[in-house]
C-alpha cells in the first residue's frame, strides 16, 4: 500500500507544475503574482455571482 | 414523587425546585433558555434567507474542518514527515489548499455580511467575533508559513521579524524560532480561532440572521432585534453542512492532485559557504566589526543606543528590552571558532585577535573588509591581496571550513540543546549576507516586490496581506526608517476600525447607502412589491 502510494502520488501530484518561475503583473507601484491576481478576481467574481444569481425556491410557510 | 422521565423538556431544563440554587442548574437554565434545541439545530429559516451569499458561512466552517483534519494528519507523523515522503507532501498539499479555500470563503462571507449590515439588531458581537476570527486566522496562517523550515519560511520569518520587533511583539513572539512557531500554529492559535468561531456560531444561532432593510414605503416591518414575523422556509442545517463538507473536500483533493504544494529546500550556512564563500566571509567579517544589520539591530537582540524604530517619540521594543540575546561577533564567529579543537594555528590566531586592543582589531577588520571587495573564491576558499589583516584570514578560513562541513549550523542551532528548533542565530547570520536576499529576489519575495503576499513559483500566496504589503510600496513608508512600526500601527488601527464597524457612525451606514443588499434580498423585495400590487 505504502509503495503504491509512493509511486502513484508523485504521478498525480502537480499535474500542473506551479514550481516553474513565477509570473507577475506590474502596474505602476503595484506588483502582483498572476496566481494571487487570479484568486482575487475569482473571489470578486464568485461574490458577484453569489448576490446576482437566483436562489432555488422552496416551499414557504407563514410565520 | 415526580420522576425526571415524566417531565417535558422545559421542566427537565428547569430541574427540580430544590435544585434551582445549584450552579449547574443555573447554567443549564440560562443556556437552554437562550439557545433551545430548535435554535441550535433549526429546520426553518426566514424566507428572505434566499441568496447564494448565505452559503459562504457554512462553506468557511467546512473548509476549517478540512484544515483541522489535514493538520491533524500532518501532526500524527511529526513536523518533518511531509518534507521527506510523497504521501506526506500530498497531505501538506491538502492542508495548503484547504487553507486557501478557508480564506476564500471567509472573505466572501465577510463581504456579504458587511453589505447586509449584519450587525443590526443586537448583532454587534456577532460581527466582532467574526472579524476577530478572521484576524486570528491570518495570524494562524502566518505561523504556518514560518514554521515549515523550508526556504519560504526562512525568508518570511527573516522579513516578518522586523515588523513584529518594531511593534514590541517580537520580544515574546520569535518568528525565527521554528519550534515556538509550530506550537503557536498547531495548538495556541487554532485553540483561539476555534473558541472564537464557536462563540460566533452560537451568537448566529442566538440572534438569527439579520432582517432585510425595510422595503420602500413599508408600514410594518419587524424591528431588527425582534423575531421575524414574515414567511419562513424549510432549512435543513445538517444537509447544508454535509453538502458544504463534500464540496470542500472534493475541491481540496482536486487542487492538491492537480497543483500539489511548494516546498523549496531550506538554505543552509553550508550551502551559503559553498556557493558564495566571498559573501559568507564578508558577512562574518562584518559581524566582527559590528557593521551588519544584526550587530546594530537593537532590541530584542541587543542593546545598541540609537537603534530600533520609533513611533513618534516612543520606542516600543525598549519596553521589553533584550529578551533574545544575540551578540553577533561572539555568537556567529568567535564562539563557534573556539569550539574547533586540534588546530594550533587557529588557536594562536584567536589568542592574537582576542588579545589585541580594539583599535588594532578595527584596523585589521577595516583592511580586510576593503580587501574583500576584490576577493576571489578559489577552490572553496577566499583569496585576498596581501595586506595587514592580522589573524583574520586564518580565522575566516577556519569559519568558512566549519560552515562548509555543516558544523557551524549545528553549532548555532544546538546552542540551547534539546530540540534544536531555534534558528534565530543561523537565520540572523544568513540574512545579514546577500546570498539569501538574492535567492529571494529571484522568487519575487523581496519587500519591494510585494513579497509578503507571494509564494515561491506560481502558487497563490497570502493574497489577504495585500493591504499590509501595499503600505511598504508608497511614500512616506517606502523610504522611512520607521516603516515597520508605522505600517503595523496603521494596520492595527484599520483592524480595530474593521472590528468596530457596527459602532462607527458613517462607516456603519455605508451598506445602506451602496444598496448591494437590494441584490442579496431581491426575492424578498420582489415579493413585497407583488404583495403591494
Amino acid at each position: 500500500m505504502k509503495l503504491a502510494l509512493a509511486v502513484i502520488l508523485p504521478l498525480f501530484a502537480s499535474l500542473v507544475n506551479l514550481n516553474s518561475p513565477g509570473h507577475y503583473v506590474n502596474i505602476g507601484v503595484i506588483s502582483i503574482s498572476v496566481a494571487n491576481l487570479l484568486v482575487i478576481i475569482l473571489m470578486v467574481l464568485v461574490f458577484v455571482l453569489a448576490v446576482a444569481l437566483p436562489f432555488p425556491h422552496k416551499k414557504e410557510h407563514g410565520a | 414523587m415526580t420522576t425526571m422521565q415524566d417531565r417535558d423538556r422545559e421542566a427537565i431544563v428547569a430541574g427540580l425546585p430544590e435544585d434551582r440554587d445549584m450552579w449547574t442548574n443555573k447554567l443549564r437554565r440560562k443556556f437552554y433558555g437562550k439557545l433551545p434545541p430548535e435554535k441550535l439545530l433549526p429546520d426553518r429559516q426566514p424566507a428572505y434567507v434566499s441568496s447564494w451569499i448565505y452559503v459562504f458561512g457554512v462553506l468557511t466552517l467546512a473548509a476549517l474542518a478540512a484544515v483541522l483534519l489535514s493538520g491533524a494528519i500532518l501532526a500524527l507523523k511529526g513536523p518533518d514527515w511531509w518534507h521527506n515522503s510523497p504521501e506526506g507532501h500530498f497531505v501538506n498539499s491538502t492542508h495548503l489548499w484547504s487553507v486557501e479555500l478557508f480564506f476564500f470563503f471567509m472573505v466572501i462571507h465577510l463581504w456579504g455580511k458587511f453589505f447586509m449590515a449584519a450587525w443590526r439588531g443586537k448583532r454587534t458581537w456577532t460581527w466582532i467575533t467574526g472579524m476577530v476570527a478572521f484576524l486570528a486566522s491570518i495570524g494562524t496562517a502566518f505561523t504556518g508559513y514560518v514554521s515549515q523550515q523550508n526556504f519560504d519560511s526562512q525568508w518570511i520569518s527573516t522579513q516578518g521579524k522586523d515588523g513584529l520587533n518594531a511593534s514590541g511583539v517580537g520580544a515574546l513572539f520569535n518568528v525565527l524560532n521554528f519550534g515556538q512557531m509550530l506550537m503557536w500554529h498547531i495548538l495556541l492559535l487554532p485553540l483561539i480561532v476555534g473558541v472564537i468561531i464557536v462563540v460566533h456560531v452560537l451568537m448566529v444561532r442566538l440572534r438569527g440572521v439579520v432582517h432585510p432593510f425595510p422595503p420602500k414605503g413599508a408600514k410594518t416591518h419587524p424591528a431588527n432585534d425582534a423575531p421575524w414575523t414574515g414567511k419562513y422556509r424549510r432549512y435543513d442545517i445538517l444537509k447544508e453542512g454535509t453538502t458544504a463538507l463534500v464540496i470542500v473536500f472534493v475541491l481540496t483533493l482536486l487542487f492538491s492532485i492537480v497543483f500539489s504544494s511548494p516546498d523549496d529546500k531550506q538554505v543552509t550556512l553550508q550551502q551559503w559557504a559553498q556557493n558564495d564563500p566571498v559573501d559568507f566571509v564578508t558577512t562574518a567579517t562584518g559581524e566582527l566589526s559590528g557593521s551588519t544589520i544584526s550587530a546594530s539591530y537593537g532590541y530584542p537582540y541587543n542593546n545598541v543606543p540609537g537603534s530600533g524604530q520609533k513611533l513618534g517619540p516612543i520606542s516600543l521594543p525598549s519596553i521589553f528590552g533584550v529578551t533574545i540575546p544575540v551578540n553577533p561577533a561572539k555568537d556567529f564567529v568567535l564562539h563557534p571558532l573556539a569550539t574547533i579543537a586540534f588546530d594550533p594555528s587557529l588557536g594562536s590566531a584567536l589568542s592574537t585577535y582576542n588579545g589585541a586592543n580594539s583599535a588594532q582589531q578595527s584596523k585589521w577588520l577595516d583592511n580586510y573588509t576593503k580587501a574583500l571587495n576584490k576577493a576571489q573564491a578559489v577552490n572553496g576558499g577566499v583569496v585576498v591581496a596581501p595586506g595587514n589583516y592580522g589573524p583574520l584570514p586564518v580565522m575566516m578560513s577556519a569559519l568558512l571550513k566549519m560552515a562548509d562541513n555543516g558544523g557551524l549550523e549545528a553549532s548555532l542551532v544546538a546552542n540551547h540543546g534539546f530540540y534544536g528548533t531555534d534558528y534565530t542565530k543561523p537565520l540572523l547570520f544568513l540574512a545579514d549576507g546577500s546570498y539569501l536576499g538574492n535567492l529571494a529576489q529571484q522568487d519575487h519575495l523581496l519587500g519591494t516586490q510585494w513579497g509578503m503576499m507571494n509564494e515561491t513559483g506560481n502558487f497563490p500566496g497570502q493574497a489577504w496581506l495585500w493591504l499590509y504589503t501595499f503600505w511598504y510600496q508608497v511614500q512616506p513608508f517606502a523610504s522611512s526608517g520607521n516603516a515597520d512600526v508605522l505600517v503595523w500601527s496603521i494596520m492595527i488601527l484599520l483592524s480595530v476600525i474593521m472590528i468596530l464597524v457596527p459602532v462607527i457612525p458613517g462607516v456603519r451606514a455605508i451598506p445602506e447607502k451602496v444598496k448591494v443588499y437590494r441584490f442579496i434580498w431581491k426575492d424578498y423585495y420582489h415579493e413585497e412589491e407583488k404583495a403591494k400590487v
